[in-house]
Formats: structure tokens, C-alpha cells, sequence
């Protein structure tokens, strides 16, 4: 396979070589590596990577790859972090408009008709940097001998992957894991990682989110290695009967073999968030593996005051009983749906009092640490708090870990917001993607199966949402179906149904709003509303703000389908730099780093500063989102 | 000093003393305003305080256009003119200009309170007036009236309230209302209790823009130890008292910076050294709304209407100890 920079140009290439998205289950060499959550079946490559910046594709080291390559004129940079941040490219902050306007004419490839190809749009653009990364590794102990796959778990925004001189495979979706099988290339030392990462692509029409524009690894790169037997995928179907009293579970499992017959066995095990074991199952293994457990009786259920988890273990066994991995999942009972067109979740009506949240440090723009987040978490739980929108892409799959254990409803958002191919400086979509424009369906429903197939399992998750400000059309009710045809537990959200109300019955399962004023919502809700009504962004709280939050919180008390929403937004977005007057390490937004066109301050919308302290209004909302549990 | 129980009102030529037992105040025609005031021995004023119309543009006052709407109001913050002076001892009207008539007074005249009535126009099409009365009593209490006339035609004001500028930063203040940064339209959140503030701290918003403003409060005291006076070795803090009427309660917000100095800035660290310290002492406050940040005005009850009179009124306390 010959990699081929075309790809850039063509939003029907965007996974080449690419492994499956599967679920985001944790594997264990044994049964103390589960309990002491160290795997030795996975390896870090984070850290200083050799590195090359190139402002275009012309001018990159094309070779770079090659075993026998000098690599002598290459710089370094921390892996993962921003190309940007990391001082080669300049930061730059926009909102809705691409982020290239005023500097090139632009326009999707085949959005103006199935003849505009709009070849060389990326490929031969005179602004399109790359990062060529270097990194040589041995592999660690408890990966050599084994299958051998890489995972990127973010890498922005079109990847090129080689090994020991090999062409691996090619990415796009910046937000979540790509995944490459690195078996036939790899040795046990001295192995030679190149990656290229170009800033843009046609995925950039796909991830034009209101927010800086950044390019790089900038979260974790895994190596992670496949026993003998491996569990590729785990489908845990945790569902209540209707008096929610009694759990049921199904799984579904996918293992692969290193040889052609899987033999051994498989051990599908419940415990409860003790540790006491309720159930095991046992079954030949197979490549696809289903086992139903007993009813779970007096089942304790997730929720927000109460996450409680179940725990899923699966033990794969050779033919001679040995261990060869563990996986591991955590699990919940929750019921969610919609009644009389009223969301219930666990029987009662559902009340989000929500953030919308990006994944932001001052330090590391999107490149954010553990501590971060588990900051955020104690955030939440201290303001009241209970629901999150992940916008507008899929986050770290910590993030997902954290609020299935303290009991946050999520929105989990599938990487999508192209505003600047309709709202541009009002709203116009004569080129919008993915619109209904064929040769764009394929893309999206990717990004929608690689968000359900990663985070499938995780209780915390309430809501699939199309993604954002993406107006609306025939692909987009394309994603829908495709969530509704694989997970009936869960709805379906996407504001954008608002912009052409044909799409109203086949998109988006909610009324949802963005910003829409008290007296918006009312008039909705006292017409003959046809869905519970949420508000997926409102309090705009961009520098001294959330005044008025009562008129919101009252509607509550009004309309049992009025449901509360996701305040805009959780963090500042700012960075640090240094001030050129005082050498002071200060805070900068968009047009700080004299980058245009941009919208300076927009970017500071959050409850807590950039800099994770609270905002003065944060008690406001403490107290509004503590009167409706 | 004895305790006379007495207020000793100096006729000057040019300004009206006012002194008892720990205080001294001046009014000032010159200053169309009050010009000093002294307790225990430290000056509290840096220029006479006056009222003020201006504040530093919130990202929701810009994303709806307010200042095109109001701006006007930013040319009455910085300049105002004093269109009449009224004073009196015990009630009884004393002649303005001062001089001559001062001559019959054979030395300070002796009263249970005076007071000195400035009047302001306001440098806006078209104009209005402000009047802020001080009546001191013997104690050295200080009675602020504000009266705004409201006039019709006048765009929405986006504040009103009193600036008092003090000489030095201060060390802290102190102050029974709501926890927090407190806005008409945000104080739902607000706890009450007494509550103690380190330092001047300025809300960091990514463009400085106005901030911690209380609500609702009782009273408020600012605590300074340095003052501008260079024979003044002492290190010795003390405080000063702005309380509300009684059954009543007012806002203020204390800074280091006017809106001015606010409004100027794109960022925190292009904010002056902190030198001084700006208590405002305030009447009415427009919300911060947050429906969002590009059109969206505050709600209607929030706003301030200045076709309407406001009137407000506080007290500075004196030094309390006879």
C-alpha cells in the first residue's frame, strides 16, 4: 500500500490501514495487573520525538521515513503537546469562519456539484504545515512476541503513519483513537516511528469548532500488544426491567486469534463495585462470543448522587488454562427514555443542569492532564453540576472514565461542526457539507460509529449528539439512523434540526436550542410542542455574565418538558505567553499572537477562568443548579 | 480635646471646615466637591468624590451594542460641571460666595450639624442634574444624599452611584452583604454574612471590564496603612465606615482602578499599578445578563432607566469615640 497526499484533497479517504473502532475496554497481562492497574501488555511513546516543521506539503522532507534517512537537520518536540504551542506555528484563534478566509478561496470538494473536485486544495496549498515525528523505540518486555498495534488518541488533524520504513496506514477525526496494526513491520529494538501530521485536510470543513486551531499528537500515543487471544470489543448491554428492579445483562465480545482457529476459553465475569463476584460465565472462545447473565435482583442503579458500577472482567484463557489477558469494563444499570414526551431517566424526569466543557489548560491548550480533569470533576460535584455536553468532538477516554464513576450525564458529541460552510456572517448554505452531499456521508458516519464504538459501554453516557452547528440534511439524518440502528438505550440529540424542520421526525429525538431566550422556550412549549425541549448552550457566560439564570431555572417549575440545559461553557479558553513589556507569564485570546482574521476574546466563555480558578458567577450557578436534582 | 459634643463649622473664604473630636472635613467650591476628610489624623480623600455615570463595558454590554447606545454617558463620568452650591449651619442657609460675608463670624461657629449641597449638570444632550448633599453631625457622621433627576430623552445609564477615590491602596475591606461579585440579575447565589476581602482584588476577566460589585450590603469598611502624608511615620491601620440608611442597603465596589482605567485596558496586565483605591458607592446597577453575548440585552428589570429620578442615600460614620 502506497500512501498518496491526494487523500488530503478527498473527504471519501479518511481511514487507510486503520484498525476498527472498538470499545474503549482496559487490557491486563494477568489478573494482579487489573488490580494494580499496570498493564504490561502496554507502552507509552509519549515523550521527546525528533521533529521537522514544514509550512507546506512542498516543502517537507518527503523521505523522512526511510530507515536510512538523515535525520541530522531534525529539531524535537514533546509528544503529546501542539505543534503551536510548541512555538513552530503560529496560534490562532477563530470562531464559526474557516480558518484560512481572506487568505484562500475555498470550497469543499464536490459540495458545488459532483465535478468540483477541488484537487490540490490541500495537497498543494502554499499554507498547510506538517510535522514530520520521528521516534525510535525498543519494544518493552511484555509486548515482544505479540501482535503488535499503535494507538494515536489524538492527533490533529490528517495523519500519515510509516514503520521501520513501511507505510502503516493514514487518519483523519482528530478526536478520537486511530488505531494501527504494527505486527508485520515490528522487531524488538531499534524500531524507526514516522508520523506526518498535516494541519489540514478536508476534515477541516468537518472540524471548523469555535475554538484555537491547533495541530500535532497532542494526547497520549500507545503501543499496546495482543496476547494469543485478545478481546478486540466489548458490547455490555446493561438494561432494567420496567419496574427497574432487576438487571439484565448481555455481552457481547470479539476476539481475535493469532491463529487462524481461536482455541481456549473465555470467562465473562460481574462483579459489584465491592468486588464480589454475582456471576460468571464461561464459553469456547470464538471470534464473536455472546453470553447472557442471570437476572440481577435488587440491582442497585447509576445515577448522579449514587454511581454505582458494576464490573465486567474477561479472562481469556489458552487451551492449557492459562491467563493470557485480562480485560475489564466498568459497567451501570441506568434507564433512560421518553414518555409523554418527557425525558425519564430512571423513571423520573430528567433535569440537566449542565456545562458545556472543552478540554483546555492555559499551559497545554487541548493537551490536558489527569489532574485537570479530575479538577473539573470536583468542580462539578461542588457547583451542583450534573451533565455534560462533550463539545463539540469526543474527549480523552478518562474523561469518560471520571464521569461514569462520579455519576456525570453526558452528551458525548461526535466530532462535527462546520458553521463555516453556512453561518459564515449570517446564515447561507449554498456550500454547505456535509450537508446532503454524497461524497460526504461516509465521512460522517464514521466519525458517528467511531464515537458509539469507543464509548459504547460507558453508563455516563445519556445522549449521542450528531454534533454542532452543522445545519442539517441528508447526511446528518444519515448518523442519526446509524445510532438509533445500534443502540436503542440511548437518544439522539442535534440542535441544527431547527434550520430545515423537514429533517424534524428523522433528526434529533429533542427540541434542543441554542441560547433561545425564556420567551422562546414558552412559546415552543405552549404550541403543540412534539419533543421534550433542552437547551444544548445557554448562559453565554463570556466575561462578567449569568445574570438572568432565574428566568431559565423557573421554567422547570412551568413545563414538565422543559428540561434545563448545558451553560456555555465550562473553561476560558486562553493561553499563556509571555508579556513582551514585563517578561510576565500572562493570559492571551485570538488576535494576541497577531493572528486574523479572529474573535479575540470570544474564546473566554467559562464558569472557571483559563487558569482553572472560579469565576465570580460560579456561586449563581451553585445555587440555580442545587433547587432541581 | 474636650468633648464639646459640638460641631466646629470654619467659614472659609474659599471653603467650608468642618471639625470635631478625631475628624476634619473640608468642602470645597473650587473642588465642586468634598475636598478633605480626615480621621484619627489620615486623609481619605485623593480629589473630591463625584458621581458617576460609567461602567467599564461588560463582553455582554459590547456584544449588544450598549455603548452605542449610551456612550454619552462616558463623557459625563470624566467631566462635570458644579452649577450651584447651597450650605447650611443647623438648618439655617449660610450666603454663598463666602467671602465677604464670612467677615461677621469671629471664629468657628459652633452647631449640632451643617451641610454643603453641591449641583451638578451632567455634560449630556440634553443635560440633567445631580445633587449630593453632605449634612456632618458633631460625631463627624456624614449623611450622603444623591439625588439624579431623570430627564426624558437620556439613554439608559449603565450605572450611577458616587466615586470616592482614596490616596493609597488599601490593605483589605470588610463588609455585611452577599458572598461574591453580586449583580441584580446574579445575587440568587449570593450568602449573606459578614465577609473580609484581602487586598483590591480585581476579577481577572480576560478584558478587564467592571467587577466586583455587592450587593445588598449593610456596610462596608476599608482598611488602609500608608497615606501620601510624608511627616506620617505612623504604620497604624484604620478604617473608614460607608453604612446604608437604615432598612435600607446599598452596592458598592472597591477597587483600585475607575472605569476609565478599566475600560482602557485589553488585558489584566495593562492595568496601572494599583495606587489608589476607588470605592463607589452606588444608587443603581444595571445586570450583567448572559442570554448571550451578541445582541442579547440585559432583561428589562436590570436595566436603568435615565428618564427616571434616583435616590439614594448613605452614611459615612465618624470616628465615635466621645
Amino acid at each position: 500500500m502506497q500512501p498518496d497526499i491526494k487523500w488530503l484533497d478527498d473527504p471519501q479517504v479518511f481511514r487507510v490501514g486503520q484498525l476498527p473502532a472498538h470499545s474503549d475496554h482496559k487490557i491486563y497481562g494477568s489478573e494482579e495487573e487489573l488490580e494494580q492497574k499496570e498493564s504490561s501488555l502496554c507502552q507509552s511513546l509519549n515523550g521527546v520525538w525528533q521533529f521537522a516543521y514544514s509550512v507546506n506539503p512542498q516543502a517537507r522532507p518527503e523521505d523522512f521515513y526511510k530507515t536510512d534517512y538523515n535525520a541530522e537537520g531534525f529539531g524535537e518536540i514533546k509528544v503529546p503537546c501542539h505543534i503551536e504551542m510548541a512555538g513552530y506555528d503560529k496560534i490562532h484563534y477563530i470562531n464559526t469562519l474557516y480558518p484560512w478566509e481572506g487568505k484562500v478561496y475555498r470550497r469543499p470538494a464536490y459540495a458545488l456539484g459532483a465535478d468540483r473536485t477541488e484537487s490540490g486544495s490541500f495537497s498543494e496549498a502554499d499554507y498547510n504545515p506538517v510535522g514530520s515525528y520521528r521516534k525510535v523505540f525498543d519494544l518493552e518486555e511484555g509486548l515482544r512476541g505479540k501482535r503488535v498495534c499503535i494507538r494515536f488518541e489524538g492527533a490533529e488533524q490528517a495523519v500519515y503513519v510509516w514503520l521501520n520504513g513501511q507505510f502503516v496506514g493514514y487518519a483523519e477525526d482528530s478526536f478520537t483513537p486511530s488505531e494501527f496494526d504494527l505486527t508485520p513491520y515490528i522487531k524488538d529494538e531499534n524500531n524507526l516511528l514516522a508520523v506526518e501530521v498535516y494541519k489540514n485536510s478536508t476534515a477541516a470543513y468537518l472540524e471548523d469548532q469555535d475554538f484555537f486551531r491547533f495541530s500535532g499528537i497532542y494526547r497520549d500515543v500507545v503501543l499496546y500488544a495482543k496476547p494469543k487471544l485478545h478481546v478486540e470489543d466489548v458490547w455490555a448491554k446493561p438494561c432494567l426491567t420496567e419496574d427497574l428492579r432487576t438487571g439484565n445483562l448481555d455481552v457481547q465480545l470479539q476476539i481475535s486469534s493469532e491463529d487462524a482457529e481461536a482455541e481456549g476459553r473465555v470467562r465473562v465475569i460481574l462483579k459489584d463495585q465491592d468486588g464480589q463476584v454475582i456471576e460468571e460465565q464461561n464459553a469456547a472462545a470464538a471470534s464473536e462470543v455472546k453470553v447472557a447473565f442471570e437476572p440481577v435482583r435488587e440491582v442497585v442503579l447509576w445515577e448522579n448522587k449514587n454511581p454505582y458500577l458494576y464490573k465486567l472482567i474477561v479472562l481469556l484463557e489458552d487451551k492449557q488454562g492459562n491467563v493470557t489477558e485480562v480485560a475489564s469494563c466498568d459497567i451501570g444499570f441506568r434507564h433512560i427514555e421518553i414518555k409523554d414526551k418527557v425525558i425519564l431517566f430512571n423513571g423520573r424526569r430528567l433535569i440537566i443542569n449542565g456545562v458545556n466543557r472543552h478540554e483546555w489548560s492555559a499551559e497545554g491548550g487541548r493537551c490536558i492532564t489527569m489532574q485537570d480533569m479530575e479538577w473539573d470533576i470536583e468542580c462539578f460535584k461542588r457547583n451542583n453540576i450534573n451533565a455534560v455536553r462533550t463539545c463539540h468532538y469526543p474527549d480523552q477516554i478518562a474523561w469518560y472514565d471520571l464521569c461514569d464513576r462520579n455519576g456525570i450525564y453526558m452528551m458525548s458529541e461526535t466530532n462535527l461542526e462546520s458553521h463555516g460552510s453556512w453561518q459564515k456572517f449570517f446564515p447561507e448554505p449554498s456550500w454547505n457539507v456535509p450537508g446532503s452531499v454524497p461524497e460526504w456521508k461516509e465521512v460522517v458516519i464514521d466519525r458517528a460509529r467511531t464515537n458509539f464504538e469507543t464509548f459504547k459501554n460507558h453508563p455516563s453516557i445519556l445522549f449521542w449528539s450528531l454534533g454542532n452547528e452543522s445545519y442539517v440534511g441528508d447526511n446528518i439524518e444519515a448518523m442519526q439512523a446509524f445510532f438509533k440502528e445500534k443502540d436503542s438505550s440511548r437518544l439522539v440529540h442535534y440542535e441544527g434540526v431547527i434550520y430545515d424542520r423537514t429533517y424534524e421526525d428523522t433528526v434529533s429525538e429533542v427540541e434542543s436550542r441554542m441560547y433561545a431566550t425564556p420567551d422562546e422556550i414558552v412559546e415552543y412549549l405552549e404550541n403543540e410542542p412534539k419533543k421534550p425541549f433542552i437547551l444544548c448552550e445557554y448562559m453565554h457566560d463570556m466575561g462578567n455574565s449569568i445574570g438572568g439564570m432565574k428566568s431559565y431555572i423557573d421554567l422547570l417549575d412551568r413545563f414538565e418538558m422543559y428540561q434545563g440545559g448545558f451553560i456555555w461553557d465550562y473553561i476560558d479558553q486562553a493561553v499563556y505567553a509571555q508579556d513582551k513589556a514585563t517578561g510576565n507569564k500572562v493570559l492571551c485570546y485570538g488576535g494576541d499572537f497577531d493572528d486574523r482574521p479572529s474573535n479575540y476574546e470570544f474564546s473566554g466563555n467559562g464558569i472557571v477562568f483559563a487558569d482553572r480558578t472560579e469565576k465570580p458567577a460560579i456561586q449563581e450557578v451553585r445555587y440555580y443548579y442545587g433547587l432541581h436534582e | 480635646m474636650d468633648c464639646t459634643n459640638k460641631l466646629q463649622v470654619i467659614v472659609g473664604d474659599a471653603t467650608i471646615g468642618m471639625r470635631g473630636d478625631g475628624f476634619s472635613y473640608i468642602f470645597s467650591g473650587e473642588r465642586a466637591g468634598m475636598e478633605s476628610l480626615v480621621q484619627n489624623g489620615k486623609e481619605w480623600l485623593y480629589r473630591a468624590p463625584k458621581p458617576t455615570f460609567w461602567r467599564a463595558l461588560t463582553d455582554n454590554d459590547r456584544g449588544c451594542g450598549f455603548a452605542l447606545k449610551s456612550g454619552m454617558w462616558i463623557g459625563a463620568d470624566c467631566y462635570i460641571k458644579c452649577v450651584g452650591i447651597m450650605v447650611s449651619i443647623d438648618d439655617q442657609p449660610v450666603a454663598v460666595p463666602l467671602a465677604p460675608a464670612n467677615n461677621v463670624y469671629g471664629g468657628a461657629v459652633e452647631a449640632d450639624r451643617a451641610s454643603v449641597t453641591f449641583v451638578y449638570e451632567t455634560l449630556t444632550v440634553p443635560e440633567t442634574q445631580v445633587t449630593v448633599s453632605y449634612e456632618v453631625y458633631a460625631g463627624g457622621d456624614i449623611h450622603v444624599c444623591v439625588h439624579y433627576a431623570g430627564k426624558e430623552g437620556l439613554p439608559e445609564l449603565p450605572v450611577f452611584g458616587m466615586r470616592f477615590i482614596m490616596p493609597t491602596c488599601a490593605d483589605r475591606y470588610r463588609y455585611e452583604g452577599l458572598s461574591g461579585e453580586t449583580y441584580p440579575d446574579r445575587m440568587a447565589g449570593g450568602v449573606p454574612g459578614v465577609y473580609e476581602i484581602e487586598g483590591l482584588p480585581v476579577t481577572p476577566y480576560l478584558v478587564p471590564q467592571d467587577c466586583n460589585v455587592h450587593m445588598q450590603t449593610k456596610w462596608v469598611e476599608v482598611y488602609r496603612s500608608t497615606t501620601l502624608n510624608n511627616s506620617d511615620k505612623e504604620v497604624k491601620e484604620s478604617a473608614i465606615r460607608v453604612r446604608a440608611e437604615d432598612d435600607s442597603d446599598i452596592a458598592f465596589a472597591c477597587i483600585p482602578y475607575t472605569s476609565m482605567e478599566l475600560e482602557n485596558a485589553t488585558h489584566q496586565e495593562e492595568l496601572p499599578l494599583p495606587r489608589r483605591t476607588v470605592l463607589t458607592v452606588l444608587g443603581a446597577v444595571r445586570g450583567v445578563g448572559g442570554i448571550n453575548s451578541w445582541g442579547a440585552d440585559v432583561e428589562a428589570p436590570y436595566h436603568i432607566s435615565a428618564e427616571k429620578d434616583i435616590d439614594y442615600g448613605f452614611w459615612i460614620d465618624g470616628v465615635k469615640n466621645c
